[in-house]
């Protein structure tokens, strides 16, 4: 399994598909940051709204890099769950990268304060939750960009439309006033909860909720992998 | 290894491409997938493989290591060829050492020495073939699958793939090609699964033969095949491959005939090589030929058998063709001289003479189907 996420990460690397979502996420997360410093906390929480779609983007295209004979001769060879789990862990892995980038580049870029004012979480805690409130968001969006892979889809149009739908989706249902917030992973509610600082509690219900709905769509896109001929 | 009743279909109202197959292969047991294009040969591999679940039925006592080889080998991939099958090895579960041990071994069996470290997109179509058939045996199958193994393939490595299925044989696997360009009369002792209509019938190499004489038994289940080794008994000692080239019109007396006397036919097959894309279907023997160009047969009688030859029917200007130099020259059929080299054939060029070997020129296709008019090899055994 291991060996097969190694396979799959240098593939996605050689063929510098890595290059076109770590782009985007730079500039959408400079632009971000560009308004302005902002408490570490709220500017993480904002940051890792804006890299869902990205890291589920880099998802689709990571498991897409692959030709589709060379999955099934991977499933041969290593087994059904195994290059499941694979393709996964390699994506995983690639969105966890990103995660060191984003909590970097708004000190490099000044978007980000130390604590200024009395109540401002103190900067060690605001990190903290800056890296709790990306950890959350990158399960879901690994899992959302596994649903949108070609492996799981039957059509390259069926594929952007769950990736594009499922982001939309994702932001529009876990608006606050949203009658149905947990039907979508809470990427929106990690970001509310980060700027007024979260407590245990929700701490423990957002981290609940995230890896709840992970893995549902994760068996979800297991489902459509063993029905996908 | 048995496929229980098995039914598959690519979507929920799409056709069915396999219905109720029940088909059976032990260990030490080979078989040919045979079938007109698009008939299911491929989806049956992959359903054999476990790249294809089944839609009803089931796949049962699947061997834990399988080797498959696919139609067509994926070499749009980022590696060179030591680096994609020593991370294919690495994920076959070998550790470091043994992969890289594994693989420096394939390099250098297959010939890719030279192509090492040459990428993947960069290799030809035989040579990424022979990528694709060395990443199948990294580990010792205990089922070998191969898709049309020897499209592409150079004649040194066509001729290394029936010794490679033999060793995968001999170590206790079990192993299924599909071919549509006649190459698998070089495994003539492998039943025949024959696929058409969503079914499949099997029929042993003996089953084949009889065939040509008009029975027509399928079967439920491979029956036990020869021993292993003697698959390969046609290039063993002791045994002559000779080919004879004769009318088209009196191919089908002449391969009776053949049989008759005991002999091996190992294929039959017309002069020309047919035009691109003509020999997929699976043509049966007893079908006689359309158009009255010449044809050619090879028996492998075994070199005390050769004297049985002239008992063929009388064939205007055919010839016999010492293939083995080894072997005297066969006594010619009654109209026709014994020749070293062919061309005596009125109307098509002659047969090659194969030098010391069971080679076959890859015209022919082995019989299942009704096609007359496409060149025809029967396969079968010593009866």
């Amino acid at each position: 399994m291991t060996a097969l996420a190694r396979m799959r990460l240098v593939g996605f690397v050689r063929t510098a598909r890595a290059l076109p979502p770590l782009i985007a996420g730079l500039v959408a997360l400079t632009v971000l940051y560009g308004g302005g410093a902002a408490q570490a906390t709220e500017a993480y929480g904002v940051s890792a709204v804006v890299l869902f779609p990205v890291l589920a983007w880099q998802t689709k295209l990571l498991l897409d890099t692959e030709p589709d004979t060379q999955r099934r001769l991977a499933v041969v060879a290593a087994g059904r769950r195994a290059e499941l789990a694979g393709g996964v862990i390699a994506a995983g892995l690639a969105g966890l990268a990103l995660v060191p980038v984003a909590l970097l580049l708004p000190w490099l870029v000044g978007g980000v304060t130390g604590p200024e004012r009395p109540g401002d979480l103190p900067l060690a805690l605001g990190l903290t939750v800056g890296l709790w409130a990306h950890l959350l968001v990158l399960p879901a969006a690994v899992a959302l960009g596994a649903l949108a892979s070609r492996a799981a889809t039957s059509s390259p149009l069926y594929g952007l439309a769950a990736l594009v739908g499922g982001v939309v989706g994702v932001y529009v249902l876990g608006l606050k006033d949203s009658v149905l917030p947990w039907i979508a992973p809470p990427v929106l509610a990690t970001a509310r909860a980060s700027t007024a600082g979260p407590d245990g509690w929700s701490v423990a219900l957002l981290t609940g909720h995230a890896l709840l709905w992970s893995a549902v769509a994760l068996a979800g896109y297991a489902w459509l992998r063993r029905r996908r001929r | 290894m048995r496929l229980d009743q098995v039914w598959l279909r690519y979507g929920v109202r799409a056709p069915w491409v396999l219905r109720a197959v029940e088909v059976e292969i032990s260990p030490g047991q080979s078989a040919v997938v045979l079938g007109r294009n698009g008939v299911g040969k491929s989806t049956l591999l992959q359903v054999a493989v476990g790249v294809l679940d089944p839609t009803r039925g089931v796949v049962r006592d699947r061997p834990a290591t399988v080797g498959w080889v696919p139609e067509r080998f994926p070499a749009d991939q980022p590696y060179t060829v030591g680096q994609y099958l020593t991370g294919m090895g690495r994920i076959r579960g070998l550790s470091g050492a043994a992969a890289a041990r594994t693989v420096a071994g394939w390099i250098e069996r297959l010939g890719l020495a030279a192509y090492r470290d040459v990428r993947l997109p960069a290799l030809s179509k035989g040579t990424a073939q022979k990528v694709g058939l060395a990443q199948a045996l990294l580990r010792p199958p205990g089922l070998l699958v191969l898709d049309e193994p020897w499209e592409g393939l150079d004649a040194p490595t066509r001729e290394l793939v029936p010794e490679l299925i033999g060793e995968v044989l001999d170590g206790g696997g079990a192993v299924l090609v599909s071919d549509h360009r006649g190459e698998t009369v070089r495994l003539p002792h492998a039943a025949r699964w024959n696929v058409a209509d969503g079914t499949v019938t099997v029929s042993s190499p003996a089953t084949a033969d009889r065939r040509v004489a008009g029975s027509r038994t399928p079967v439920g289940t491979v029956p036990a095949v020869p021993p292993v080794a003697a698959d390969r008994r046609v290039s063993g000692a002791g045994t002559s491959v000779v080919e004879i080239a004769v009318p088209t019109v009196q191919a089908l007396e002449t391969v009776a005939a053949l049989r008759r006397a005991g002999h091996q036919v190992l294929g039959v097959r017309l002069a020309e090589p047919p035009p691109a894309g003509h020999g997929d279907t699976p043509a049966e023997l007893p079908a006689p030929p359309r158009t009255p160009t010449a044809s050619g047969t090879r028996a492998a009688p075994g070199a005390q058998a050769v004297p049985a030859v002239p008992a063929v029917p009388a064939v205007p200007g055919g010839s016999v063709v010492p293939a083995v130099p080894a072997v005297p020259a066969v006594p010619a059929v009654p109209a026709g001289p014994a020749v070293p080299a062919v061309p005596a054939v009125p109307g098509g060029p002659g047969v090659p003479a194969v030098p010391g070997g069971p080679g076959v020129p890859a015209a022919g296709v082995d019989g299942g189907g009704e096609q007359p008019a496409k060149p025809v090899v029967a396969t079968g055994e010593e009866s």
